[in-house]
């Protein structure tokens, strides 16, 4: 007995605010956004004739489907860098660092600027990336070039520098956990049997971590994929991401179009949470 | 041949550098747009500063006629309050219904998760779409707070999942049996016990629906929240007056964050030693 018995009515009733919510704030959003990207006519009306027009399109027009490549390029570039920054950070945190202090010092460290908006920390760092910029002025005195880099600001590579400095953190943090629940006694028993540290790491320590590897990997993809303030802040209106291109097309009053961005994004986000989700069994790990 | 000690060593310090490294890669920009806020009136957005002074924030306090900061930031801070308390009660009432494993509750779940995977901008795009054709004007306290809610509730939500888990049902039971009535028992025992989780998921609403941008994107119609005020202002110039105000939330978030733990930490060695 607790204070709600097993399928009482009352839990569906506890339930509901929170179904009612997410159904109303998200679910049919979602749904709109699917009906309005079949509208045939620019008007703005419920009873608009439905069809594949604009799908049809957005794959015709070369420079569109470019910034879907792009989009997923950059997605890719970014997790193939997190995923080895943020497993050396969470290794060196959950397995070298012995203290209980440290450990929690540079955890505090690292959390804290996850608690600050992304946009300020956008803007942070645009003082870093100009031509009189902290890494223009450094690479300079360090006689690294003598000319001032254009190349940082207005950008991919200084998008990627932003990207990496707020998405790490995600990627890490869930190595973290699993190589906490590693129990140390697996580890002395491999070292007993006298393997190898590099054979150790590779067949007993990888395979464990491989979970939260991936759920690391599906926070970075979905954000990355959707991520338009960095580009739009950083990039200087001059790149593009899925994300920006529904921005554009709102404000040039272009609905439907807008929508058909909009779902092919989800889309290819379900597909790679989808295939992200192949390797592993989420439900395993016991969130719940 | 290396014996492996030196090697195990070696790794360490290899690690040791990249994450220390990392940490200064992270923290410099912000500790560069912190310093740079207090340049003299005359200095611009980079080095070298012209001077020290407080100018900046000065000048954010001015009354101004197009970027006066202050009202967005009165809007915001309402929205994170309203989103606070909202995401903690409908938190709490979502973990109690999961408790009961209703028919259904794995659906439940997900559907509440979803929240966290469904990007901000398309669930914000989607809302203003439904405004249009309904033909309301959205305004920030009430599509925007509905869009804030699927954001903060799934993190308020595992927060007091959490909590629950670690939850000892017997005290519950031993009240029941003692003839409290449910509700009684809720409030003088369940509720007490789980605050912890509780402030948890009143900091996620608060934080999140704060800093929140890519939501009230398209959804918060001519009254603006600070985030969108500030990258409008972003967008046109990058001035100084950024940068201050950049670090007064910055130091807000914090001071929420070391609020909301110490109250845990309080609430706990109440919890130990009684009231």
């Amino acid at each position: 007995m607790s204070t709600l018995r097993e399928r009482s009515p009352r839990a569906y009733a506890l339930a509901l605010p929170a179904a009612l919510w997410m159904i109303g704030a998200l679910v049919l959003p979602t749904v709109f956004i699917g009906w309005v990207s079949l509208w045939t006519t620019r008007t703005f009306s419920v009873g608009n004739p439905l069809g594949f027009a604009n799908y049809a399109k957005f794959f015709q027009r070369p420079a569109y489907v470019k910034v879907l490549t792009d989009t997923v390029e950059q997605t890719v570039l970014l997790m193939v860098i997190t995923a080895i920054l943020g497993y050396a950070i969470a290794y060196f945190l959950a397995v070298k660092v012995e203290r209980p202090t440290v450990q929690l010092a540079f955890f505090l460290v690292l959390v804290i600027p996850f608690w600050t908006s992304a946009l300020i920390r956008t803007i942070a760092w645009i003082p870093f990336l100009g031509v009189t910029g902290v890494i223009n002025k450094v690479l300079i005195a360090l006689r690294v070039v003598d000319q001032p880099v254009e190349a940082f600001l207005f950008s991919r590579t200084g998008i990627t520098l932003a990207q990496v400095s707020f998405y790490t953190l995600l990627a890490a943090g869930p190595v973290v956990y699993t190589l906490r629940n590693i129990p140390p006694s697996l580890r002395e028993a491999a070292y007993t049997l006298r393997a190898a540290p590099l054979a150790v790491f590779r067949r007993i320590v990888l395979p464990l971590t491989l979970p939260g590897i991936v759920i690391g990997q599906i926070l970075v993809f979905l954000n990355v994929m959707a991520d338009f303030a960095t580009a739009q802040a950083i990039g200087g209106h001059k790149l593009a991401y899925l994300g920006n291109l529904v921005i554009l097309l709102y404000d040039t009053g272009q609905l439907p179009f807008a929508s058909v961005i909009a779902v092919l994004l989800m889309a290819a986000m379900l597909a790679g949470v989808a295939v992200l989700l192949k390797v592993v069994d989420i439900r395993r790990l016991g969130i719940s | 041949m290396i014996d492996w000690r030196a090697r195990e060593r070696l790794v360490t310090w290899v690690l040791g550098a990249v994450t220390v490294g990392f940490l200064a890669y992270q923290w410099l920009p912000i500790l560069t747009m912190a310093l740079l806020s207090f340049t003299g009136p005359d200095g611009g957005t980079t080095f070298p500063m012209r001077g020290v002074s407080l100018f900046w924030y000065r000048e954010l306090l001015r009354v101004q006629s197009i970027d006066d900061f202050k009202p967005p930031l009165g809007r915001s801070l309402v929205l994170a309050l309203l989103c606070s308390a909202t995401t903690a009660v409908l938190a709490v009432a979502a973990a109690q219904a999961m408790r009961a494993r209703f028919r259904g509750n794995g659906i439940f779940f997900y559907l509440v998760l979803l929240g966290v995977m469904a990007p901000g901008l398309l669930v914000g795009f989607g809302m203003g779409l439904i405004t249009r054709i309904v033909g309301v004007t959205p305004a920030w306290y009430t599509t925007t707070f509905a869009v804030h809610i699927v954001w903060t509730l799934p993190f308020g939500f595992l927060t007091m999942l959490a909590a629950f888990n670690r939850f000892d049902r017997r005290l519950e039971e031993a009240a029941l049996t003692l003839r409290a009535n449910p509700w009684t028992a809720f409030r003088r025992i369940t509720l007490p016990l789980v605050l912890p989780g509780v402030i948890g998921a009143a900091l996620f609403g608060f934080t999140l629906s704060f800093d929140e941008f890519a939501r009230s994107f398209f959804t918060t119609g001519s009254e603006q929240t600070l985030p969108l005020v500030i990258y409008a202002q972003f967008d046109r110039q990058l001035q100084p007056t950024l940068y201050a105000l950049g670090t007064t939330t910055t130091v807000v978030s914090l001071l929420a964050v070391g609020a909301a733990l110490a109250l845990v930490r309080l609430v706990r060695r109440r919890a130990v030693t009684g009231p």
